[in-house]
């Protein structure tokens, strides 16, 4: 619910150019047999969708195993599609059942977040915007994606890799 | 501009930059309040005032030393927030840069179909 004590966060905005056409990279997005061939977080992860309802109001399913066996579930659910240039979504740690998982790691994580993916054709390429923003968070909610933001594009000082040893070694 | 909080936790605790910094200069080393001081060139009541919040949610720890508090990092407790951001962050930012290997391959695919 939307009222005066919500507070306004800034999105994370991620951008890419692509050397593509414009539908071509929304096809990527949009259809299940492109989007397994792109979206996982590692080399070596597959991805495979359980159910796919990719529509406005619909949602799919889809799980990603990692290398060493580990299995995680996301469930999507599309608010806009607009060929060929905005897609939203929210997107949601879920279970084999499509049950969507509370985030016990961090409880003051933001619930709900949208993701609003633009395209644009710019000189022959596809610019496009990754715009992410907490849906309605509460004060704590908006403070921890405030406190999250240097790690969204490029990590603390050092980088992330710098924590990564630093955290290995103890 | 101060506020009531309800909680206080690590992640709300590095939300403020200067914590951050503070953090990354205790990385590998144990610090006394005059050498973080030195190090970051702030004032030491600031220094102090920050360790003091890393120190109530557990992010730091202080010891004895002969006269001086010695303050050490606890990695521990800031590997949750980290797995967390990073598990969230990269796999879009990853993702992002395999649509781009993904794209190109498909485009060269058209491109020798054209052929």
């Amino acid at each position: 619910m939307t009222n005066d004590e919500t507070p306004m966060v800034d999105p994370t905005i991620l951008t890419r150019e692509y050397k593509a056409p414009r539908q071509s990279v929304f096809d990527a997005w949009t259809q299940p047999e492109h989007i397994t061939k792109w979206q996982y977080p590692f080399p070596g992860f597959t991805c495979e969708f359980i159910s796919a309802d990719i529509r406005p109001g619909g949602s799919s399913l889809h799980k990603m195993v990692s290398p060493n066996g580990f299995e995680m579930w996301l469930l999507t659910k599309y608010e806009e599609i607009t060929p060929p240039e905005r897609l939203v979504f929210r997107q949601y740690n879920a279970n084999a059942a499509g049950d969507i998982l509370p985030n016990l790691q961090m409880p003051n994580w933001p619930k709900e977040m949208r993701t609003t993916i633009l395209l644009e054709e710019v000189d022959g390429k596809t610019k496009l915007q990754l715009i992410w923003q907490p849906i309605n968070p509460t004060q704590e909610e908006a403070e921890v994606f405030e406190a999250s933001r240097p790690e969204h594009t490029k990590g603390w000082g050092g980088g992330l890799e710098q924590l990564d040893t630093y955290l290995g070694t103890q | 501009m101060a506020r009531a909080r309800t909680t206080l936790d690590p992640f709300n605790a590095i939300a403020e930059p200067k914590r951050r910094a503070l953090i990354e200069v205790l990385m590998g080393k144990e610090l006394t309040v005059t050498q973080a001081t030195e190090r970051l060139g702030w004032s030491q009541p600031m220094v102090s005032k920050h360790l003091s919040v890393l120190k109530q949610v557990g992010l730091v720890s202080e010891r004895k030393e002969g006269r001086f508090c010695v303050y050490k990092l606890n990695a521990d407790q800031l590997k949750p927030i980290h797995e967390w951001v990073f598990q969230f962050t990269r796999y879009w930012s990853n993702s992002l840069d395999h649509l781009e290997d993904y794209l190109n391959e498909v485009q060269s695919k058209e491109i020798n179909n054209d052929e």
